[in-house]
């Protein structure tokens, strides 16, 4: 066995390892940028900030969905203010909604319910919504990604 | 007519070797099968039929179709009302699918009942579960085609699933997607894989089905190791009899996609709304155990289990001819092989059912009851809804 290892290199030897090593470095060659071909661009989707339309006529209690970026968002109306969180349940990506008489949103999926706070009241998710900033200026309300 | 038919078969003979390739053909034509061999063997032909019939009316619709977020479903509907003859070949597509995944499974619950995958036959298995697993992403993403409000939320719940996925998660959910969310990147990416890279993959492995069949002929109920070799006076032929029960098959066949597709025709449904889900949607009835699966499993590592859950009657299924060794093939000398199946197959069956009913009111024996997301049976107060007695 040692007798073979420390046998010299011949030319054909020499020939199949280029060989083996060539076409290890073709493949490769042909192969990364086809892989990376097909992983997705990064794209900024929408704005990453968003003046929420209509906030001045929403009365508390009131919630809506808008487009932060590429996420979808609630934006609830509460006496002391306005909070935003997403709207992408955790569990299983279905939107949630809000529900003012319970003050609570609603999952339409699998029945989850999250608090005013975005806490996980009941059901199968596995987190809480993460929450949004919002700013308010004079009348108007922003909201960007934490 | 005979003279241009001589003039054809000269030309073939004076350049190739005409008679080894008759020879051949009709080796595996004429071909002897089991004595035992009968209707419940057309289900793989059956199977094949169809994922045939799913590439010729799927090639009917390309030609309308168009695979952007914009234009899919108003394709569909352009196919569906204007299109001479559209709305039939959608709708063959359409319950074709679901029958392909019927078939599919048919044909395995025979396979595996008359243990068939034993050896020599198990990689004739493996192929087979290969074949329902490509078949059943087939399903999944040319569901999200027609770019509807429930194609549309069930790709997202379907996708969001993958990123629970250890590790590689959330890497293998954005390249689903083709980015954070499903959009028109992920129409692109379930068309590219519906229409070129899944119907070329499932051709091949049929290809190789079919050769490893070929090789080894059907199985019969004879103990592995000790079949008989077969005496060309007792099989059945190939070709007619076989084929003419398949002929018989794909009659039937067509009369089941037609008339479904006349009396029970698919919805078209809203387009798709990133922004609102639909309350209470539901996969297709393959999904429907999966997705009812799901449902039990809660907490931070529920979703991960839920996946393991599901996962693990796929693995099982590809592993299964390497697990059971016994040399039975009788189903009534395999009581654990045929009660594990019978348990995987009515487990299965029992949740696709909960799946189906959960959220819903139904009656059992006169009683009303809400069924549960997770298909408990609440019982309902029938007495408020009834009308007050006449005093």
């Amino acid at each position: 066995m040692s007798g073979q290892m420390n046998k010299p290199p011949t030319r054909r030897s020499f020939l199949d390892l280029i060989l083996a090593v060539g076409s290890l470095l073709t493949t490769a060659a042909v192969s990364i940028p086809g892989l990376m071909y097909l992983w997705p661009a990064a794209k900024g989707g929408g704005p990453a900030k968003v003046e929420v339309e209509g906030a001045d006529q929403m009365t508390p209690g009131q919630g809506k969905t808008i487009q932060v970026g590429s996420q979808a968002v609630v934006v609830v109306r509460h006496r002391s203010g306005f909070k935003a969180y997403s709207a992408v349940c955790t569990h299983l990506g279905c939107l949630v909604t809000w529900d003012s008489p319970t003050k609570s949103f609603l999952c339409p999926c699998h029945a989850a319910v999250f608090d005013e706070n975005g806490k996980v009241v009941s059901g199968p998710p596995p987190a809480p919504l993460p929450e949004f900033v919002v700013k308010e200026i004079g009348d108007k309300v922003f909201v960007s990604a934490a | 007519m005979m003279g241009l038919v001589n003039t054809v078969k000269q030309f073939f003979d004076d350049r190739y070797d005409t008679k080894l390739a008759g020879e051949l053909i009709s080796k595996q034509a004429f071909k002897r099968l089991p004595p035992h061999t009968g209707w419940l063997h057309v289900l793989g032909s059956l199977s094949l039929l169809l994922f045939i019939s799913q590439t010729i009316t799927g090639i009917m619709l390309l030609i309308y179709y168009r695979p952007t977020p914009e234009a899919a479903h108003k394709s569909i509907q352009y196919i569906t009302a204007e299109v001479q003859f559209g709305w039939l070949y959608r709708q063959i597509h359409a319950w074709g699918a679901s029958m392909m995944i019927f078939a599919v499974i048919l044909h395995m619950i025979r396979t595996f009942f008359m243990g068939a995958y034993k050896k020599p036959r198990e990689l004739t298995w493996v192929t087979g579960v290969i074949l329902f697993i490509l078949t059943i992403t087939f399903g999944f993403t040319g569901y999200l085609l027609p770019w509807n409000q429930i194609a549309f939320w069930a790709t997202t719940v379907g996708t969001e699933s993958a990123s629970k996925v250890p590790v590689i998660g959330d890497w293998l959910q954005y390249f689903l997607r083709g980015g954070d969310a499903v959009t028109g990147e992920t129409l692109s990416r379930f068309f590219v894989v519906h229409v070129i890279l899944l119907p070329w993959a499932l051709t091949g492995v049929i290809a190789v089905h079919l050769f490893l069949m070929r090789l080894s002929n059907l199985a019969t109920l004879e103990r592995v190791g000790e079949e008989a070799p077969l005496k060309p006076e007792h099989g059945i032929p190939f070709f007619p009899v076989h084929v003419a029960k398949e002929g018989v098959v794909v009659m039937m066949m067509l009369a089941v996609l037609v008339t479904l597709s006349v009396v029970s025709p698919w919805e078209i449904g809203e387009p798709a709304n990133a922004l609102q889900t639909p309350p209470h949607i539901k996969p297709e009835w393959y999904f429907l155990p999966s997705y009812q699966l799901l449902k039990y499993f809660e907490g931070p590592y529920g979703a991960l289990m839920g996946i393991i859950g599901c996962s693990v009657p796929f693995v099982l299924l590809l592993l299964w001819p390497f697990l059971d060794r016994g040399k039975e093939r009788h189903p009534r000398k395999r009581p654990i092989a045929v009660g594990l199946g019978l348990f995987g197959l009515l487990g299965a069956m029992f949740l696709g059912y909960l799946g189906h009913i959960s959220e819903t009111e139904q009656t059992f024996f006169g009683q009303r009851y809400h069924i549960t997301l997770k298909g408990w049976p609440v019982p309902l107060d029938d007495t408020a809804d009834a009308e007050p007695p006449a005093h």
